[in-house]
């Protein structure tokens, strides 16, 4: 089993099996969550992972810039380590943006289309 | 013909029906916040009641994060000669959850409930389709244009449902090299269905990545479907010109091959028709110019995220989201609009923030016009990740509905002073308002056979 514990819950935390998704555990222990699609396509569920490491390769809705900013998809992201998450829109401050006005560098795309940064 | 079924015997008889005094549209909760299920609100829009201009009722749907969106009803005029069907349902689906959810509106028109749900689930294992959008009656069946295959990829495809509200199975036989899905209209007498393209639900669900246009994750063709064999045999490359064709609307008069598509990013409207030798052809014929903005470092797009034609294909209108206005065009010549009529409420642009005392949050959206072209009905959320990009305070603020009141003679539109619907001050929190519809029928609901 793997500790999460949530920040803007008081630092509640919550013992999960690594094997399912964290949604789903989070959610059989009374936990409030938005979602959407279910399959880590749609976005509404995402997180900011603040300490630790997940699982979430099947996640298909972040660019690398999400990611780079710590983004999690719960509906599909497993935990490797224990972990500390900060959920809900609460922990959406980066996760949208203005296309316009903030553009994505070319590695800063979604990983099907993403070229490597040049270092 | 027996006058029995459904709606009107053509668009003609259409305009003569009474004036809604009820609106139902959609409101969600999804991508707000706010734990709640998103709800059919039902508006009172009768002068003459005391709750006028006023939501009346609420039918939460079970979920939470559904997204509804669009909706349809389960009989249109399509079925005017058949006694044994009548305008009762509405099929609700939710966009991210794919679940469709039937509302009954006819047992009780102020109070609609809640009579089933088609369980996305269900939906995903029996026809691997996911993200319900438009829906269609057809007869007395429906289709519905899902936008991608049960794990979120284009194109999808169509799915059918019959009038028990039980899956058919997929609608189409082809979806040929169709890349995308999103909207779709047919006139039958030309065995002819035209559809547009969004993107994959992968795409545009987790909210709008500019880049992703030019990566051709968006779509810029439409697709001319052979009605009767459901699969499609023409394309139109739009190219530049058509980015994110949307809305598709043929001509009301079921005789009629002019049809209409508004393309989202490029801001332009595509007209298409057939020739006498039966060839199908397509032309921009508005082109919304793109504005400067003091903040922007590239001039603002208009954004046009749907179009609509009144019941006697006189004045197709827009709505320009990011600009924040609503045109009108007569098309009675539709190689050659007319730019009519223009009103202004929110957008980026800052040429009505506040409008009826309510500041508007968004920019105009969703429209849904009277039968006799009177009265048109405008929301001002568009999707809940791509209003949050653009129109962050509406997490705070919600959205609204207003009326604006067109001229049928002269052209030219105005906003009615008396008619504003606050989401912002919802039961529940802030909530975001999209598609309407009204009990008899509106003008994209119908379709003559």
């Amino acid at each position: 089993m793997k500790t999460v514990t949530l920040t803007n819950r008081d630092g509640a935390t919550y013992l999960v099996d690594p094997r399912k998704p964290l949604l789903d555990s989070l959610h059989d222990q009374g936990v409030d969550l938005p979602y959407g699609c279910k399959y880590g396509g749609c976005i509404t569920c995402a997180a900011k992972l603040i300490d630790g490491e997940v699982h979430q390769k099947a996640q298909v809705a972040l660019n690398n810039r999400q990611l780079n900013d710590g983004y999690v998809i719960l509906c599909v992201a497993r935990p490797l380590t224990n972990i500390t998450l900060e959920i809900g829109v609460e922990s959406h401050d980066k996760l949208y943006r203005n296309p316009f006005l903030d553009p994505l560098a070319a590695h800063e795309l979604k990983a099907d289309i993403a070229t490597p940064k040049e270092v | 013909m027996e006058c029995c079924g459904p709606g009107y015997a053509s668009p003609q008889e259409a305009m003569k029906a009474p004036r809604e005094k009820l609106l139902y549209t959609i409101a969600i909760y999804t991508g707000t916040g706010i734990q709640k299920p998103d709800y059919l609100a039902t508006i009172d829009n009768d002068p003459e009641s005391e709750t006028y201009s006023q939501v009346i009722s609420r039918c939460e749907v079970p979920g939470i994060g559904d997204e509804l969106h669009h909706m349809g009803w389960n009989a249109c005029s399509s079925c005017f000669d058949d006694s044994s069907m009548s305008r009762k349902y509405l099929l609700v689906p939710g966009v991210r959850s794919s679940n469709i959810h039937i509302i009954d509106c006819g047992s009780d028109p102020r109070n609609p409930s809640l009579y089933k749900v088609i369980d996305g689930a269900e939906i995903k294992a029996k026809t691997n389709l996911s993200a319900p959008h438009t829906v269609h009656c057809l007869g007395s069946e429906i289709i519905i244009s899902m936008l991608g295959d049960a794990q979120g990829n284009a194109p999808g495809g169509y799915l059918h449902i019959n009038k028990d509200f039980e899956i058919v199975g997929r609608w189409e036989n082809s979806m040929g090299d169709i890349k995308f899905g999103y909207d779709f209209w047919y006139q039958p007498r030309h065995n002819i269905m035209v559809s547009s393209e969004w993107a994959a639900p992968n795409t545009f669900m987790p909210g709008f990545d500019l880049e992703e246009v030019g990566h051709l994750k968006y779509g810029r063709e439409i697709h001319l479907w052979d009605f009767e064999k459901k699969e499609p045999k023409e394309t139109f490359y739009l190219g530049e010109d058509g980015l994110i064709p949307l809305e598709v609307r043929f001509h009301h008069d079921p005789d009629s091959s002019h049809g209409f598509v508004g393309a989202a990013l490029s801001a332009n409207i595509i007209h298409w028709w057939k020739d006498d030798a039966g060839k199908w052809h397509w032309e921009k014929i508005i082109d919304v110019e793109n504005e400067p903005h003091p903040d922007w470092p590239i001039p603002v797009p208009g954004v046009i995220s749907v179009i609509l034609l009144s019941m006697d294909d006189k004045y197709l209108y827009l709505c320009n989201w990011l600009h924040g206005d609503i045109r009108q065009y007569d098309i009675s010549d539709p190689h050659n609009p007319v730019f009519t009529g223009q009103v202004w409420l929110g957008g980026l642009l800052g040429n009505a923030p506040t409008v009826n005392g309510v500041k508007v949050t968004g920019g105009p959206q969703m429209i849904q016009l009277s039968l006799d072209g009177k009265r048109l009905y405008v929301t001002t959320s568009l999707f809940s990740t791509w209003d949050n990009q653009f129109y962050p305070e509406i997490r705070t603020n919600g959205g609204c509905m207003l009326q604006i009141d067109c001229d049928t003679e002269n052209g030219g539109m105005k906003i009615n002073q008396d008619f504003v619907v606050d989401f912002g001050k919802e039961p529940n929190g802030p909530s975001r308002c999209h598609e309407t519809r009204y009990p008899g029928g509106d003008c994209t609901s119908d379709i003559w056979i």
